[in-house]
């Protein structure tokens, strides 16, 4: 912009915004550090710290900010060109197994389980399993939109496929699941979670699980292809540093495999699709889908299932900042929701829930400044409304329809149950590309 | 002097253990272009600076253009929050009204 910026960031940030500077190709922004956190606090407070000192300096926060607007820049300051990064070899130097699993561990290129080394044997057995060059570029990936993009090619994916304790028959999974630039290790302080999803004949050549515990540790092509996207953001996706390219706050468990499933296609009730034929894909196609969210909670509606209870339950997702929802749903309570409510296409319930979900009244009045307005000059049904108790649920949706409510069936109908998260759709990519 | 034995050819096999090459697990980070910062402004009298907060918290970057405003009263100070639910949400809106009207500004970041 050519405009002279005084940025101003909590201490607890301290690493990051060096580290981002360095990479958006200004190391020596004067930043002003100031107490954390500050979201939430008081002005009293917050004018106060404004009137203190840097916390990191111990200088005046104020004259922080003259001095950045007006001292003179120096020659570092002025630099143009580029900052090489260090080369990356394509083989390490040898070493004994015993050595290089340590220097694997001391460099963060594990997710802490134990790793297969990624030997040249192993990984060209590994790719065996797709007919593309090893050098052949896969794509890029980064830790978030603040960071600079990662390339890598067929042979890095296989690498860190043979890490994870993957077969060569899952490489074209893991690729497609690369190919995405989704990264499985989103640096957010909010800590996400992602979810892939697998759909077509793949599902059965590799022996994946649908079926009974499709979402337990059961199975080796589901725990395998889930591993390997996580060592890929580390890896070939510059990730995973905390407070540097990783500021989830308390982290996600889930990242350990991140929710890798197929759709349990035999036992979708005629009429559903399977996910990727609703994302434009073929029936007889492979592909695989990949998912942002946080939580997935378990809901167990009962034999029957019940349309209202279901949107009750959704109702928690319906309000805040995403308004976004996924629904797991076991193949029995799939069939009910068929052949006891009538639905039947997935989008038909989906398109139910968006209409039909009712809202949490304080989320509802905070993301409907509009309806607040209309509701105090008491304007129906709104002032009615807004005399509902703290916690109620208002009938009308917050859900937005631009954000499909979207349905996966997958279990071993050993209960009517379902799970659901606030997860939603980002990618679906093609397997078969990188047979 | 049974155990002193098998320890021995413990150690020993340690010691033999192979060499293997590996193939390196990382991707390739791009070289990064550095950018020159925007000279600086010889006085903050008779100028205008925004205060900007881009979406964490609400209430310290108010308090930023009111304590500047009291210390350096011949500079006009103004506040503005960027648009957008987030830090990734772009505003060019504000972007293109502090190019023109701004001489410079503080942009608070972090929660």
């Amino acid at each position: 912009m050519g405009v002279p910026t005084a940025p101003v960031v909590t201490q607890r940030f301290q690493e990051l915004v060096k580290t981002i500077s360095w990479k958006k190709g200004m190391p020596k922004q004067r930043f002003t550090f100031i107490p954390h956190p500050v979201a939430g606090r008081p002005p009293e407070l917050c004018n106060q710290y404004v009137r203190g000192k840097d916390p990191l300096t111990g200088k005046p926060i104020v004259e922080e900010f003259v001095a950045a607007l007006t001292n003179p820049l120096t020659a570092e300051e002025k630099k143009t060109g580029f900052l090489m990064r260090d080369p990356q070899p394509r083989l390490l130097e040898p070493n004994t197994p015993t050595a290089l699993i340590d220097l694997f561990e001391k460099n963060g290129w594990t997710d802490g389980l134990p790793i297969i080394l990624p030997t040249e044997e192993r990984v060209a057995n590994m790719l065996k399993g797709t007919s593309h060059k090893p050098d052949e570029i896969v794509g890029t990936m980064r830790p978030s939109p603040p960071h600079e993009a990662w390339e890598f090619n067929v042979e890095m994916v296989a690498a860190n496929a043979v890490m994870a304790g993957a077969k060569p028959e899952y490489l074209p999974v893991i690729l497609a699941l690369s190919s995405t630039g989704v990264t499985s290790l989103f640096s957010s302080t909010t800590s996400f979670a992602r979810m892939a999803v697998v759909n077509g004949p793949i599902i059965a050549e590799i022996d994946m699980n649908g079926g009974i515990g499709a979402m337990s540790p059961l199975n080796k092509a589901n725990a395998t292809i889930g591993r390997a996207w996580t060592l890929i953001s580390r890896n070939l996706g510059g990730g995973a540093i905390p407070g540097q390219t990783y500021l989830g706050s308390q982290g996600n468990n889930l990242n350990y495999n991140n929710i890798c499933f197929p759709e349990k296609e035999d036992k979708l009730p005629a009429g559903w699709k399977p996910f990727s034929e609703q994302k434009g894909f073929k029936r007889g196609e492979s592909a695989i889908s990949t998912f942002t969210g946080w939580e997935i909670v378990h809901g167990a509606l009962g034999m029957g299932g019940n349309k209202e209870g279901l949107a009750r339950a959704v109702a928690r997702y319906s309000t805040g900042a995403y308004r976004q929802v996924t629904l797991l749903l076991d193949p029995i309570v799939a069939n009910d929701y068929k052949e006891l409510h009538g639905f039947q296409t997935k989008e038909a319930l989906s398109e139910w829930l968006l209409k039909n979900t009712p809202s949490p009244a304080q989320g509802y009045w905070r993301d409907h400044p509009d309806q607040m307005k209309q509701a105090k000059s008491g304007v129906e049904p709104f002032a009615t409304w807004l005399k509902y108790p703290e916690g109620a649920l208002i009938p009308a949706s917050s859900l937005r329809p631009e954000v499909p409510v979207e349905i996966i069936v997958v279990g071993g109908e050993t209960n009517a149950f379902m799970q659901m998260g606030d997860f939603r759709h980002v990618s679906t990519a093609s397997v078969d590309k990188w047979r | 002097m049974f155990l002193a034995v098998i320890s021995i050819i413990g150690n020993a096999l340690a010691a033999e253990e192979s060499k293997v090459t590996v193939v390196n697990p990382r991707g390739t980070p791009p070289p990064i272009r550095l950018v020159p910062m925007a000279p600086r402004l010889d006085t903050l009298d008779g100028k205008t600076i925004y205060v900007i907060n881009i979406g964490f918290g609400d209430t310290f970057l108010p308090e930023v253009q009111k304590v500047m405003a009291e210390k350096y009263p011949k500079t006009n100070w103004i506040f503005r929050r960027k648009a957008g639910r987030d830090y990734f949400d772009d505003d060019p809106k504000l972007w293109a009204e502090i190019k023109e009207k701004g001489h410079g500004m503080i942009m608070g970041v972090g929660h």
